[in-house]
This record gives structure tokens, sequence and C-alpha cells, in this order.
């Protein structure tokens, strides 16, 4: 008797173990059904996004292809200005020189003025051709950043413009300037913009007074390039940095209009801002920024 | 335009370049003894006789080619090349004179071999004061190779 009733109760224990296995593994194959389901549908979202990162790749690729071809494009057309236009000026230079050299003596002195006019329009293009490739070339040249301590490079700018500063009463006031991350060559070339335009406006003062001096702020420098000239008015101050633009008469005072547009896009490679602030005769200045070494360079370059 | 006892060998296509070349040269007397070849394989035909130039001999007076860059059908590094590659021409000094100022032409041309680089000044003063100069210079003052050192007809190829 106890026999059957043992053996009673094992197979009613036995068959539940079996129905609650059973059950588990209906659940556990559910489950991973679903889990499989899910893992389609997410494969199927992967491809797709996939396919579209294939695709914007390609796009990217053609658009730097594009890019490639558009500069080496302007690349050309620079050479092909660089070396076309200069030939014609340099015959028209030439032959006028040769005339009124050889025939002057000859032509009344109308013709030899039209000469020179010749000759003075010549050597104007001249320098405008020259600037324009000099902007041209910065465009398309890579930085070479590096500390570079601004006081040096100040020192050979002021060097340089010593044919134009003989003969006159100047004061440099120079500060004490800090090194910067920039690439030596440009900033040079910013530096000896700027200074050749304070010589320039402060020519009709007894005592031109120029002083370069800097200030940190927020992290970065401001340079400050102060002159005593007869500045411009603020009404014009947008286009100081557009190519061609000038504020003044030829006559007054010479220039291409290309300086300040270099100035303003060796500053902008830089990632730095330039401005300017001035008053009609009492002098101008002119701002810029620049990060001091070994700061973050991808945030300069962005 | 072919001198036979050329001392100068000016390679111009433009003839107003060569017409402003030559008259800068006549000014310091060195325009007597000068060769025009107008274009870069006329220059070759001279430098090495061949087409027109084959019945001539060597030139073995030449001390200087003046050489323009952008010429038609065969260009002014190529002369260059060829020039710097033979064994009869490579020591014959070259100036590249020229309206470019590309970094890569400068480059290459020294690469080359070049003696000079010269970029013609758009100033027709200081294009004739840089010609005279450079005339001056490479004619008078320079001490250029013994004859047969690599100039002349002797030259072993």
């Amino acid at each position: 008797m106890a026999v059957f009733l043992i053996t009673g109760t094992l197979i009613s224990l036995l068959s539940e173990a079996m129905h609650r296995a059973w059950a588990r593994a209906e659940n556990a194959k559910k489950r991973a059904e679903a889990a499989e389901r899910e893992l389609e549908a997410a494969n199927k979202l992967l491809e797709a996004q996939n396919q579209e990162v294939q695709r914007a790749r390609e796009d990217l690729a053609h658009q730097v292809e594009e890019l490639n071809a558009t500069n080496q494009e302007l690349e050309s057309f620079t050479y092909s200005v660089s070396h076309d236009l200069r030939a014609p000026l340099r015959h028209i230079s030439g032959f006028s020189k040769i005339l009124s050299e050889e025939y002057g003596p000859r032509l009344d002195p109308a013709a030899q003025r039209y000469l020179e006019r010749i000759q003075e329009g010549t050597r104007q293009m001249g320098l405008l051709v020259d600037d324009l490739l000099n902007l041209a070339r910065i465009g398309r040249q890579e930085v070479r950043r590096q500390a570079t301590g601004l006081n040096s490079l100040l020192e050979e700018v002021v060097a340089d413009l010593k044919s134009e500063t003989d003969g006159r009463q100047v004061e440099w006031k120079i500060g004490r300037l800090p090194f910067a991350d920039c690439d030596p060559a440009l900033m040079k070339q910013v530096l000896a913009n700027l200074l050749s335009n304070t010589l320039k406006f402060t020519r009709p003062r007894e005592k031109a007074v120029i002083s370069v001096t800097s200030a940190a702020n927020d992290g970065e420098t401001v340079i400050t390039v102060r002159d005593n000239g007869v500045g411009f008015s603020m009404n014009y101050a947008d286009k100081l940095f557009g190519v061609f633009q000038r504020l003044h008469r030829p006559e007054d005072f010479e220039g291409t209009g290309v300086g300040l547009a270099t100035v303003q896009r060796i500053i902008h490679k830089h990632g730095g801002r330039v401005w300017a602030e001035a008053e009609l005769d009492k002098g101008a200045a002119f701002f810029f920024t620049l990060s001091p070494p070994n700061q973050k360079r991808v945030e300069a370059r962005s | 335009m072919m001198a036979q006892m050329a001392e100068i060998l000016l390679v111009e296509d433009s003839p107003d370049d060569v017409e402003l070349t030559l008259h800068s040269l006549r000014q310091e007397n060195l325009a007597n003894q000068i060769a025009v070849a107008r274009d870069g394989k006329e220059a070759l035909d001279f430098l090495f006789r061949r087409g027109a130039h084959a019945q001539q001999g060597l030139a073995p007076g030449l001390k200087l080619v003046l050489l323009d860059l952008k010429l038609p059908k065969v260009d002014g590094l190529e002369v260059l090349r060829q020039m710097k590659n033979d064994e009869r021409t490579k020591t014959i000094p070259v100036v590249i004179l020229t309206s470019s100022r590309e970094e890569r032409d400068v480059v290459d041309s020294y690469k080359l071999g070049v003696n000079s680089y010269i970029q013609k000044p758009v100033d027709f003063e200081q294009f004739r004061e840089t010609v005279k100069r450079a005339g001056l210079y490479w004619l008078l003052i320079n001490q250029p190779p013994p004859q047969g050192a690599g100039t002349g007809t002797d030259a072993k190829p």
C-alpha cells in the first residue's frame, strides 16, 4: 500500500517537474525567437545605416575630388596670370621707356608727359598683379606654425622699412610682445603690411608716432598697431579689408588696395580676428588676435 | 638669327622680349655674338647640331644660355634637362629668365641643375639692369670650364 502511495506521489512530482521544464523550454524558445527577430531587425537597420555611410563617404570623396579640381584650376589660373599678364606689361614698360630715352628730346613736352603716364600706369599694374598673385598664393599656402617671437619679427620688419623712414621723424613705441603660435613668414607679412601702412598714413605728420603693443584677453593675445596718421571715418570700416578697397585718393596715398585683404586672409588662416578703430584725422588702430604657443591647434584651425 | 660664333644663346619665344633683351645687352656691347632660338626645339637643334644646324660644328664658344621656361614645342625645363644630361652641353651655364615666379618652377629648375634662376621684372629699368648684370657676370666675371671639358667638339661623348 505504502509503496503505491509513494509511487503515486513520485509520479505526480515527476510529471509536475516535467511540466515546469517543458513550460520553461517553451518560454526560452519564445524569447529566443523574439531575440532573433530583434537581431534581424537590428541587422537590417545596420545594413541600411552602412549603406547610408557608404553613400555619404562616396559623396564626400566626390566633393574632395571636385575641390581638388577647383584648386588645380585656380592654381593654373594664377600661373597664367603670373606669366601672361606680366609679359605684355613688361613690353609696354620697355618700349615706352626706350621711346622716351631715345626719342624723348625730339618730342614736345606734352608727348613726353604722356609717355611718363604710360610708364606710371604700367608700374601700378605691375604692383597690382604682384599683390594679387601674392594674395592667391597665401590662399592655398599651408600655415606652418611654430612658436614665434613677435619682437624679433617686428625688429626685422622695422629694419626692412628703413628706406621709408629715412629723413623722417618716426617714434617707434614697441612694447614687450609675447611668443605666438604662428607661421613666421606669414606673420612677418602681416606686420610689414600694417607697419608700412602706418608709415604711409603718417606722412603728413611732422612726427610719426607708431606703437605696437600686446594684451592678453581670454586666453588669446591681442596685438595693437596704432599710429597718429590721417585715420579714416568709421563709416567705411567694413570696406577696409576688401580686395581693391581704398579709402584714399591715389594722388594722396599710393597703394593697390590688397595689403589689408592680405592681412585679413593670413589672420583668418591662423584662426584669429582682425579689426580696426579710427577717427578721421586722428590716427588709426589695428587689432588682431593670436593664440599663444601650445594651445589646442585644432581649435584654431577650425 | 643664328650667329656662327655665338657666346650667348637666347631662347625666347616672345619677339618683344627678344628685342628688349638684345637692346639691354647691346648697351653693354654683349649683343654682337648672340644667337636666338624661338622655341625649345630650335634651341636643341642649335645646341646639338640637328635639323637646320646639322652641318655646323658644335658651338665651341658658347658661354651662356638664357632660357625662357614657357616655350612652344619643347618647353624650357625639357631643354634644360637634355642639356644637363648630355656630356657635350652639361657644363654650359644656363640661366632661366622667365616670367614665372612659381615655386615649383624654381625647384624643378634647380633639381635639373640650372645655374641661376631669374624672374623677369615687369619694370623695364629693372629688367634691363637684371639682363645686363647676368650677361656681364656670366661672360666677364665667371670662370668658364676649360675648352674641351664638355663644351667643345672634341669632347668625348
